[in-house]
């Protein structure tokens, strides 16, 4: 009997906890990535991560850029092909939003669904949600890299800040630093750690007064490439940002058109870096800027009538 | 390729970490000045350089981790007070302050193994390449060295050499956790006192140094004068050290397994020290289950001696510590002099 079936009755994507199964656990740090269409960041994304957790689980859900590919040749050149697994998931996933809501959470259409079927096939005691566009920072890798063994004698969720970089071109980018993005990444694996769903995704539960360890504000970059135009639909769906939960979300938007429109600087929060002659302005901003920058990063935060919402 | 190299000798205290940071010095890589000084537990020098222990004291004490501490989350407390910006700061400019003196660095202090990923990342924000020698001594040495200069924790009892076994795994297994995939060494301290030429040569050469690699026959001569192979004073078997034997079998495997490291730095020994790790961390935390009433009238006991001094009360004597039927043994006359003597004479006409 699997722990939850999937709606559709398709076996193949029941979920299954290596816990109810009786696999065993190992002490370590697994990363799990669900993407689409993330060729052209893994070669950034892939490298820190693989020299900081113990292994890698990437779910491919319908790329048609070669992802997979680009993973398993990336694994390769660290050396970390024994450490990759790749996984299909070939069922159509509802955006976030309304149509997540009108989803019931077992069904493989689900973001619940999905990620508890992606997390089951985790076999270490932790493990880490991670976005095919969010870069490490060297220093992060060493924290994250001594994390994978410090956690393993407590029992601790990780939240990590991130920092929205917006490639305009090869040496220049945007970075945002109105907002910390602070969201909790690495959890235990166990069966108080699975998703539910939420109204607009899924989210990771946690028991009560589970330990909490923020770290340091510039370790990640969350890498947006102007010319692929993400935000095209938003502009054509007109989605209603008055609501608090997708304030981020609008912040994203917000800075993609700025930066469009030409006009970034009347904005605030946006800080733009030139990269040196010759250096990928990604690489410039993760390996050498932001340590250089002083503290806080982020000066700026949530409207004060959002805070108390944000933050329960 | 930046010439700079930062050597961090690490280990358990009392396992020839000293020996090796002085060897080193004497051969010409540069230990940051001023250094604490020598005395009887020491009497060839520390080879510390006095602001990281001081450094080093200060950052433990935030994570309120002690410098031989058993607790295996005790890496987690100080590996999250490793992570401070300000600290980072703080420890790249003092390094780069040192590179200005000499490219090549050794730094040494016990406490150097909890915070190995702060000093990782601010040698490569001073673009130096770090490398670690890690000194293996045999537990029952270790232990009964500790016991021997630092004292027995519990009185007339093996409580103290206990606690240090304990510590002594949790501080071993998690150096070579922490130092993994890293340029690193295990040098066993035997080995350094029969023939240092050996283990010391081969660092110049693995560590790319050039205070090793050009030591002239004047340094070589200046470290055989160093180091004194009547410096292993304390040698002793587990027949001297009274400790539980399952706390024994660990300590003994995890010498055996560091020891297999020492020789050969493969996956299969490092896979050897993940599960020894595991197991320590499950004895560790059985044991903390068994004791945790102990922890409970601990805490109880802090939190009223802490509500007491909130009140603004006295502590408590030392005599009322004494249990009443123990005070009640001493004769009425010799309670009334002692009384006198500590100041604390009781007003007229009380009994």
């Amino acid at each position: 009997m699997p722990d939850i079936a999937s709606l559709e009755g398709d076996p193949a994507y029941d979920v299954t906890w290596p816990w109810t199964s009786g696999e065993p656990l190992v002490p370590g740090l697994t990363c799990v990535f669900r993407v689409r269409n993330e060729a052209r960041n893994l070669p950034w994304v892939l490298p820190p991560i693989f020299a900081a957790v113990d292994h890698v689980l990437l779910v491919d859900n319908g790329s048609d850029d070669g992802t997979a590919d680009v993973a398993r040749r990336v694994a390769g050149e660290c050396g970390a092909g024994d450490r990759l697994t790749v996984l299909d998931y070939p069922h159509r996933v509802s955006r976030a939003g309304g149509e997540h809501l009108a989803t019931p959470a077992t069904s493989v259409h689900s973001l619940t669904h999905f990620y508890n079927w992606c997390f089951s096939h985790v076999r270490t005691t932790y493990s880490m949600k991670w976005d095919g566009d969010m870069v490490l920072t060297p220093e992060g890798t060493g924290i994250l890299r001594d994390l994978a063994w410090q956690l393993q004698s407590a029992r601790a969720i990780v939240a990590m800040p991130r920092h929205p970089l917006t490639v305009v071109d090869e040496s220049t980018g945007w970075l945002d630093l109105s907002l910390r993005f602070l969201e909790p990444w690495v959890y235990p694996m166990g069966p108080d750690f699975t998703f539910v769903k939420a109204f607009d995704w899924e989210l990771r539960e946690f028991p009560p007064g589970v330990e909490r360890i923020v770290l340091q504000q510039g370790l990640v970059l969350e890498v947006k490439w102007l010319d692929a135009d993400e935000y095209a639909h938003w502009r054509r769906d007109g989605v209603d940002f008055t609501n608090t939960r997708l304030y981020r979300k609008l912040r994203e938007f917000e800075v993609d058109e700025a930066i469009r429109n030409g006009d970034p600087e009347a904005l605030g929060g946006l800080v733009k870096v030139t990269a040196p002659e010759g250096v990928h302005i990604i690489d410039h901003v993760s390996r050498d800027w932001l340590w250089r920058q002083p503290r806080p990063l982020v000066q700026h935060s949530l409207p004060a009538t959002l805070k108390e919402r944000v933050r329960p | 390729m930046s010439n700079r190299r930062v050597v961090f000798v690490v280990g358990s205290g009392r396992s020839g970490t000293s020996t090796m940071a002085g060897t080193l010095r004497t051969l010409g890589l540069h230990v940051p000045q001023p250094e604490v000084v020598a005395d009887a537990t020491n009497p060839k020098g520390f080879g510390e350089p006095r602001w990281v222990v001081d450094l080093h004291t200060e950052l433990l004490q935030r994570s309120n981790v002690q410098v031989s501490d058993a607790r295996p989350r005790a890496w987690l407390d100080t590996g999250t007070t490793s992570g401070d910006h300000a600290t980072r700061e703080r420890v790249a400019t003092w390094l780069e302050e040192q590179f200005s003196v000499a490219d090549e660095l050794v730094v040494k202090d016990p406490r150097a193994s909890w915070f190995l990923g702060l000093w990782r990342a601010a040698a490569d924000r001073c673009d130096a390449t770090s490398s670690y020698v890690t000194m293996l001594r045999p537990v029952t040495e270790v232990v009964g060295s500790k016991q021997t200069y630092y004292g027995q924790m519990g009185a007339g009892s093996d409580q103290g050499a206990i606690t240090r076994t304990a510590a002594w795994v949790n501080m071993m297994l998690h150096t070579e956790r922490a130092t993994r995939g890293q340029q690193r060494a295990f040098v066993r301290y035997g080995d350094l006192l029969d023939d240092w030429t050996q283990p010391v040569f081969a660092l110049g050469e693995a560590f790319d140094l050039a205070g090793v690699k050009t030591a002239m026959a004047v340094d070589i001569a200046e470290v055989h004068r160093f180091i004194d192979p009547s410096l292993r004073r304390v040698t002793m078997t587990w027949d001297d050290i009274g400790v539980p034997d399952r706390l024994r079998d660990l300590a003994d495997e995890t010498w055996q397994a560091l020891d297999a490291i020492a020789s050969d730095d493969s996956a299969k020994n490092q896979e050897w020290c993940d599960q020894l790790r595991t197991a320590y961390a499950g004895q560790y935390a059985e044991a903390e289950a068994f004791a945790h009433s102990t922890v409970v009238a601990q805490r109880r006991t802090a939190a009223a001696q802490a509500r007491r001094e909130a009140a603004g009360q006295p502590a408590r004597s030392a005599a009322d510590h004494v249990p009443h039927a123990v005070r009640a043994l001493v004769p009425p006359a010799a309670r009334q002099k002692l009384r006198k003597a500590m100041g604390r004479e009781r007003p007229q006409g009380s009994a």
